[in-house]
C-alpha cells in the first residue's frame, strides 16, 4: 500500500491553537473534534479532581490548555458547554488553596473570556472572584482578582451605568465592612470603591456609605483607608479627568508619518485608533459635563457621622491610632464640621492641649482648628483658643515662624468667625506689622487687612485705611452679629445687572429717545425669549476662554493715579456717553428685581459667566483701583487649609533661610530671561528636529567657502544671470526639490 | 590637521604591544567578564554509595522513580526492567511492589507523547495479575478515556489497545464501574465519529482534524475492542459466561444443608463491596453513576446508543474490506445482545 501523504497541519501531533482556529471558521464542521476535546477535558478534570493537590503535567496537554480551548470556543458550542462555566467556578471556589498558579490563573481569565463571550453573567462572575479575592493568601492571585473585578465593573458601566450590578456589589461591599469591623478584609471594599468613584463609575451615596462605615471600623488600616477616601479622593478624581483630557493624540502627525514610514498593517491600526479617539472626544465635548457631587456633600447625616468619628477615634482613650493617624480624623472632622456647620462642642475643647509652639506638627493642628471654625460656632468657645494661640505663639521673644503660624491661623479663624477675637487682642496682634521678620510681618498685616473688611470698628482708627473709614462714616457697614446670615444671591448679578442697563441705553439712544427713558417691557422680553438659547458661535466663544479686556483700561505701569490721559483720546460723543454711564453708576442699581422678578435664559447664564470672568481677569490688571481679591475670599469652601497655609511665609523669614534657598524663593514662578536665538534653539530641541539650512550656511567652515566665493567673483554675466534666473526660478517651485506634488 | 593627528595617535594605540612586568598579574583584556560569584553556602548533593549492591526491591522501587523522568529513552527502559522484573519472578510469588503502588506512575504514561513508551506501557500491564488490576480499574479508566480522545491518533490507538487489555483482564469492572460505561461508550463514538447522523457520512468524516483516525487499521483496532466492551457491558450471559459464577444458585455447593444464602452474609471479594453507595465522592451525574447489572447497562445502551451504533455499524459494513469484516464482529455481538433483551 502506497503511504497517503500528510498536510503538514496532520502531522502535528497536538495542535491546539490549530484546532481553535479552524472550529472560529467552521464550527459545524469540527463538531466532533471538538466533542472529542470536550471528553478529553472530563476526563482529565475527573483526574484532576480525584486529587487537586497532586495533579502532575500530563503529557503533551495538560488541563491548563484544554481550559483554555475550551473557554475560547466554547459559544460555538452551547449545548456541549453549558456545564462548563460552572465546573470552572467549583474547580476554582473549592481548590483556589492548592491549585498550581498557573492553572489557577487560567481558570480567572477563563472565566473573564466566558463573561465577555456572555456565557456567564457578571454578577455571577464577581460572586465568584470576590469571596477569593478577600480569602485567598497568595499576592498574585490577589492582584490578578483585582484587577479582573475592577475591569468587570468597568466594563459593566461603560455603556450605561449597570445600577443592579452597581447594587448588589455596594451591598457586598458594605457588608464586607459591617460584618466584622475589626478585621482588616475591609481594606478590599476601600480599594475598590476608592479606584470606581476615582474612574466615576460610582458616584452615588451609597459608594460614600460604604466609606463612611469604614472610617468608623476598629481596624487602623480600614479607619485610615476610609478617612483619606474623604479627605483626596474627590482630588484625585477631578485629577484622573484632567489626565483625561490631556492625553491627546495629533492626528495631523500620525497621517503624515503614515505617508512617509513603511505602509504596515499596524500603523494603519494605529492611526484609525488616534481618529476614533479624537472623534470620541470631541462627541464627548458636545456632552453636558456630569455633575458629581464630592464625598463630603453626599454623606446623608454629616453630624452624626462627625460625632462618631470624633468621639470614637479622637476622644476615646483607647483608639489604637498614633499621631499622624489622628491628625488625618482631625482633619476629616473638623472638614465635615466647616464644610456643614456641625457643632460639636468638645472638639474646641480638645484642641485647647495641642495648642503649644512644641507640639509635633502643631500647624496641622492650627490647620484643623481653622477648618472646624465656621460662623455659627459660638464665639466664646472660640475665644480662650485664640487667646491661648496669642500666648503661646504671638509674642516678640518667639522665633518668626512660631509666630507667624500663630497670627496665621488667628487670621484664619477670624476669616471664619470674625467675632471670635476681642479688640484689645486684635490691636495688640496688628502692631506687629512693623515687626523685622517679613513672615510675621505679613501675616499681621494679613490679619489686619481681613479685619478692614470684617470689622473695621475693632481697628484703631488710623489702621482702618481710606477705604473702611469711609464706608464706616457713611454707616455702610452695619456691626455683624452672631448667627446673622446673609441673604442669597446670585454671583456676579449686579454685573448682569448692569450690562443689561447698558444695553437697554444704547438701544434707547439708537432709536433715538433719551437714554432714560424706560422702553415698553413686553418688546424686552420677547427679545429675551427669541434669545432663550445661546447662540452657537457665542457659545464657541465662551468655550475657547477668552475673555474681553476692557481697550480703555490703563495697563501703563503708573504711580500716578490720574486717569486723564486715555480719556482725552476719546471721541466726544463717546465720552457723553461714559458720562450718562457713570451717572447712572452711581444710582444704585437694583439687581435683587433681576432675580426676582425674570427668569434667567440660558443667554442670560452664559453671559453672567462671561462677565464674571471678565470682571476676575479686571481685577488682577496692575492700575485697577480695586484691591486684589484677599485670599481668603477667593476660596471654595470644600479646599482643605493646609498646614502650608498655616506656615506661610516663615519660609521668608531672613534667618532661617539660607542665601540658596533665598535665590531659589525669588526664582519660583519667574521664567528665566533666555535670547531669542535661544528660545528658538530650546523649541527646535523640544520638537526633535535639527539645524536648518540657514544655520548649517552659517556655520560652514571658512576655509570651504572660500573656492566659491572666489569662482563668484568670476562669473561672466551670462552666468550671473542664469544662477539669478535659476534662484528665482526656484523660489517659485518651492525649493530644489519643488513642493507640487505634495 | 588636529583631528586626523589625534585620530593617527587612537589608531597606534590600538597596536601597541601590551608591557609585562615581573612579578605583576597581567593586565586583563578589554573584553574580560567577570565570571566570579558569591554563595552563602556550597550544597553538594548527595550521593548514595554503598559497598553492597542494591537489593532488586531497592531497584526496582528506583526504575518505578524515573518513570517521570525527562528522556523518552529512559521511561522506556525502566518500563522494560519492570516488565521483565515482573514477568520473570517465580510463580505466585508477590509482586515487588503492590499495583496501587505501581499504579499511579505508570497512569500518566497511557498520554505520554512517545509511541515506543507507550508500546512498552502495554507490555507492562499485560504482565501484571489480572486480579489485581479489577481493583483499580476506575482509576484508570479516566486516563484511558483521555487517551482516547486525545488529539494524537498515536495516543487515541494505543488508548484503545489498553482499554482493550482492560476489558479483557477485568470486564466486569470495567463497565460496571463509575462512568466506565456511558462515558466510555461516548468516547468509542468520538473516536469512530459516529455521533450524530452527518458525522457518519463519509463527507463529513473526512473534516475531522489531526492525523485521521478512522482510517485503516486504528479503525479496525477499535471496532474489534468496541465488540468487545459490548460483549462485556451487554453481552448475553449464558453464552459469554460472563456472569456465569453470579447467576443466582442460591445453594452454594461449599455450605452443607442448613445453612443457605450464607454466601451472601461473607464478607465480601471485592476491594470496595460499597462503592455503590458513593459515600465519600462527590454526587454523580446520568454519566458518571455506576451501572452494575446487565440489566441498567442494557436499558441505557438502548435508549442512547444504540441507533448510532447500528447507523454507524452500517456505514462501515458498506464500507467493506477489513472494516466491514471488523464490523461484523460488533453486528454478532449487538445481535446476541439485542435477542437476549433486557434480561431474564
Amino acid at each position: 500500500m502506497v503511504k497517503r501523504k500528510l498536510g503538514a497541519l496532520e502531522k502535528v501531533e497536538a495542535d491546539l491553537p490549530n484546532l481553535q482556529h479552524k472550529i472560529r471558521r467552521d464550527p459545524k464542521s469540527y463538531i466532533e473534534d471538538f466533542r472529542a476535546q470536550h471528553y478529553q477535558y472530563e476526563s482529565h478534570r475527573e483526574i484532576f479532581m480525584a486529587a487537586p493537590t497532586s495533579a502532575t503535567d500530563t503529557g503533551l496537554i495538560s488541563l491548563r490548555d484544554l481550559i483554555d480551548f475550551i473557554s475560547h470556543v466554547a459559544d460555538c458550542y452551547p449545548g456541549i458547554c453549558k456545564d462548563f462555566p460552572q465546573q470552572l467556578i467549583d474547580m476554582l471556589m473549592q481548590h483556589h488553596l492548592v491549585l498550581e498558579t498557573e492553572l489557577r490563573e487560567k481558570l480567572v481569565g477563563s472565566l473573564a473570556l466566558l463573561k465577555k463571550k456572555d456565557l456567564i453573567d457578571s454578577a455571577k462572575l464577581l460572586h465568584t472572584l470576590f469571596p477569593i479575592l478577600i480569602s485567598t493568601p497568595s499576592k498574585t492571585l490577589r492582584a490578578l482578582l483585582f484587577q479582573k473585578i475592577l475591569s468587570e465593573l468597568r466594563t459593566a458601566n461603560a455603556k450605561t451605568t449597570n445600577h443592579k450590578l452597581n447594587r448588589t456589589m455596594q451591598t457586598v461591599l458594605f457588608n464586607l465592612v459591617t460584618s466584622d469591623r475589626t478585621s482588616a478584609k475591609g481594606l478590599w471594599a476601600i480599594k475598590i470603591t476608592r479606584e470606581l468613584w476615582k474612574r466615576q463609575i460610582w458616584t452615588e451615596a451609597k459608594a460614600v456609605e460604604i466609606m463612611k462605615e469604614a472610617a468608623l471600623s476598629q481596624n487602623e488600616k480600614v479607619i485610615i483607608g476610609g478617612v483619606r477616601f474623604f479627605l483626596g479622593g474627590d482630588k484625585e478624581r477631578e485629577e484622573l479627568e484632567d489626565e483625561d483630557s490631556e492625553e491627546e493624540v495629533s492626528v495631523g502627525q500620525v497621517k503624515h508619518q503614515l505617508t512617509i514610514n513603511k505602509k504596515t498593517r499596524k500603523k494603519a491600526r494605529v492611526a484609525e485608533k488616534a481618529i476614533k479617539a479624537v472623534r470620541n472626544k470631541e462627541r464627548k465635548k458636545g456632552n453636558p459635563n456630569p455633575l458629581n457631587f464630592s464625598a463630603l456633600h453626599l454623606l446623608h447625616d454629616p453630624q452624626g457621622f462627625a460625632d462618631n468619628m470624633f468621639f470614637k477615634h479622637l476622644q476615646n482613650s483607647k483608639s489604637k491610632l498614633n499621631l499622624e493617624q489622628k491628625l488625618q480624623v482631625l482633619q476629616l472632622v473638623s472638614r465635615l464640621v466647616g464644610l456643614h456647620k456641625l457643632h460639636i462642642m468638645p472638639l474646641y475643647s480638645y484642641f485647647q492641649k495641642y495648642l503649644t509652639p512644641r507640639q509635633p506638627s502643631v500647624t496641622s493642628f492650627l490647620a484643623s482648628l481653622a477648618q472646624a471654625s465656621h460662623d455659627l460656632v459660638p464665639p466664646d468657645v472660640l475665644e480662650p483658643l485664640i487667646q491661648k494661640i496669642a500666648n503661646e505663639f504671638v509674642s516678640e521673644a518667639s522665633a518668626g515662624e512660631v509666630a507667624t503660624a500663630g497670627l496665621n491661623a488667628i487670621r484664619e479663624i477670624c476669616a471664619r468667625q470674625p467675632l471670635a477675637i476681642d479688640e484689645t487682642l486684635l490691636q495688640d496682634l496688628v502692631m506687629y506689622k512693623k515687626s523685622k521678620d517679613k513672615g510675621v510681618m505679613m501675616a499681621s498685616k494679613g490679619l489686619l487687612s481681613l479685619y478692614r473688611d470684617v470689622g473695621a470698628q475693632m481697628l484703631k482708627k488710623r489702621d482702618r485705611g481710606k477705604e473702611a473709614s469711609m464706608s464706616l462714616r457713611a454707616g455702610e457697614r452695619p456691626e455683624r452679629r452672631y448667627g446673622q446670615q446673609e441673604a442669597g444671591e446670585i454671583e456676579g448679578l449686579e454685573l448682569l445687572a448692569k450690562w443689561k442697563d447698558e444695553e437697554r441705553r444704547k438701544k434707547n439712544i439708537e432709536n433715538g429717545l433719551p437714554s432714560d427713558a424706560e422702553d415698553n417691557e413686553e418688546e424686552n422680553d420677547e427679545a429675551d425669549w427669541a434669545a432663550w438659547n445661546v447662540e452657537e458661535d457665542e457659545d464657541s466663544d465662551v468655550d475657547g476662554e477668552w475673555i474681553n479686556v476692557e481697550e480703555d483700561v490703563d495697563i501703563v505701569l503708573s504711580d500716578s493715579e490720574d486717569e486723564g490721559k486715555p480719556a482725552s483720546k476719546k471721541a466726544k460723543q463717546d465720552e457723553e456717553t461714559k458720562k450718562d454711564t457713570e451717572k447712572e453708576a452711581e444710582k444704585p442699581i437694583d439687581f435683587m428685581k433681576l432675580a426676582t422678578t425674570r427668569i434667567l435664559t440660558p443667554a442670560d447664564l452664559a453671559k453672567l459667566t462671561e462677565l464674571r470672568a471678565q470682571a476676575a481677569a479686571e481685577a488682577t490688571l496692575p492700575g485697577n483701583k480695586g484691591r486684589v481679591a484677599a485670599p481668603w475670599t477667593s476660596r471654595h469652601t470644600d479646599d482643605p487649609l493646609t498646614a502650608g497655609e498655616i506656615e506661610g511665609l516663615a519660609a521668608l523669614s531672613a534667618a532661617r533661610a539660607t542665601r540658596e534657598e533665598r535665590i531659589a524663593h525669588a526664582k519660583e514662578g519667574k521664567t528665566e530671561h533666555m535670547s531669542k536665538e535661544a528660545r528658538r534653539k530650546e523649541r527646535k530641541v523640544e520638537q526633535g528636529k535639527s539645524s536648518t539650512n540657514k544655520e548649517k550656511a552659517r556655520k560652514k567652515n571658512f576655509l570651504m567657502t572660500l573656492g566659491k566665493a572666489r569662482s563668484k567673483n568670476k562669473r561672466s554675466l551670462v552666468e550671473t544671470r542664469a544662477v539669478l534666473r535659476a534662484h528665482v526660478d526656484r523660489g517659485k517651485r518651492g525649493g530644489r526639490r519643488g513642493n507640487v506634488g505634495q | 590637521m588636529g583631528a586626523s593627528s589625534k585620530r593617527k595617535k587612537d589608531k597606534q594605540k590600538d597596536f601597541q604591544k601590551p608591557k609585562l612586568k615581573v612579578g605583576k598579574t597581567k593586565a586583563k583584556p578589554d573584553n574580560y567578564t567577570d565570571t566570579s560569584f558569591k554563595s552563602k553556602a556550597i550544597v553538594l548533593t548527595q550521593q548514595s554509595l554503598h559497598l553492597a549492591a542494591p537489593t532488586a526491591n531497592a531497584v526496582f522501587t528506583h526504575n518505578l522513580s524515573l518513570l517521570n523522568a525527562k528522556s523518552d529513552s529512559q521511561r522506556r527502559e525502566s518500563l522494560a526492567y519492570l516488565t521483565t522484573t515482573i514477568s520473570s519472578r517465580p510463580v505466585n510469588s508477590p509482586l515487588p511492589q503492590p499495583v496501587s503502588v505501581i499504579l499511579p506512575s505508570l497512569l500518566p504514561l497511557i498520554l505520554d507523547g512517545s509511541t515506543s513508551v507507550r508500546t512498552q506501557l502495554l507490555k507492562l500491564l499485560r504482565t501484571l495479575p489480572p486480579g489485581d488490576v479489577e481493583d483499580h480499574v476506575a482509576q484508570l479508566l479516566p486516563y484511558v478515556r483521555a487517551g482516547m480522545t486525545h488529539l494524537a491518533a498515536d495516543i487515541r490507538s494505543s488508548a484503545v489497545e489498553i482499554l482493550s487489555w482492560m476489558v479483557e483482564a477485568a470486564g466486569e469492572s470495567t463497565v460496571s464501574c463509575a462512568g466506565g460505561w456511558i462515558k466510555t461508550l461516548n468516547c468509542f463514538l468520538s473516536v469512530l465519529g459516529w455521533h450524530t447522523e452527518e458525522s457518519s457520512q463519509w463527507s463529513s468524516s473526512r473534516a475531522s482534524f489531526g492525523k485521521s483516525g478512522s482510517q485503516g487499521k486504528p479503525m479496525v483496532k477499535t471496532l474489534g475492542t468496541l465488540a468487545k466492551f459490548l460483549d462485556a457491558g451487554i453481552g448475553n450471559p449464558s453464552i459469554s459466561g460472563v456472569d456465569s459464577e453470579m447467576s443466582g444458585d442460591d445453594e452454594s455447593p461449599d455450605w452443607p444443608f442448613p445453612l443457605c444464602q450464607t454466601a451472601q452474609h461473607m464478607i465480601s471479594d471485592s476491594s470496595t463491596p460499597f462503592a455503590y453507595l458513593n459515600l465519600f465522592g462527590k454526587p454523580r451525574d446520568e454519566e458518571g453513576e455506576m451501572y452494575e447489572t446487565r440489566e441498567d447497562r442494557y436499558r441505557v445502551f438502548s435508549t442512547r446508543f444504540q441507533s448510532a451504533i447500528e447507523r454507524g455499524i452500517k456505514s462501515a459494513r458498506e464500507e467493506g474490506g477489513e472494516l466491514g469484516r471488523a464490523s461484523s464482529g460488533v453486528t454478532k455481538v449487538l445481535k446476541e445482545a439485542i435477542a437476549y433483551g433486557p434480561g431474564p
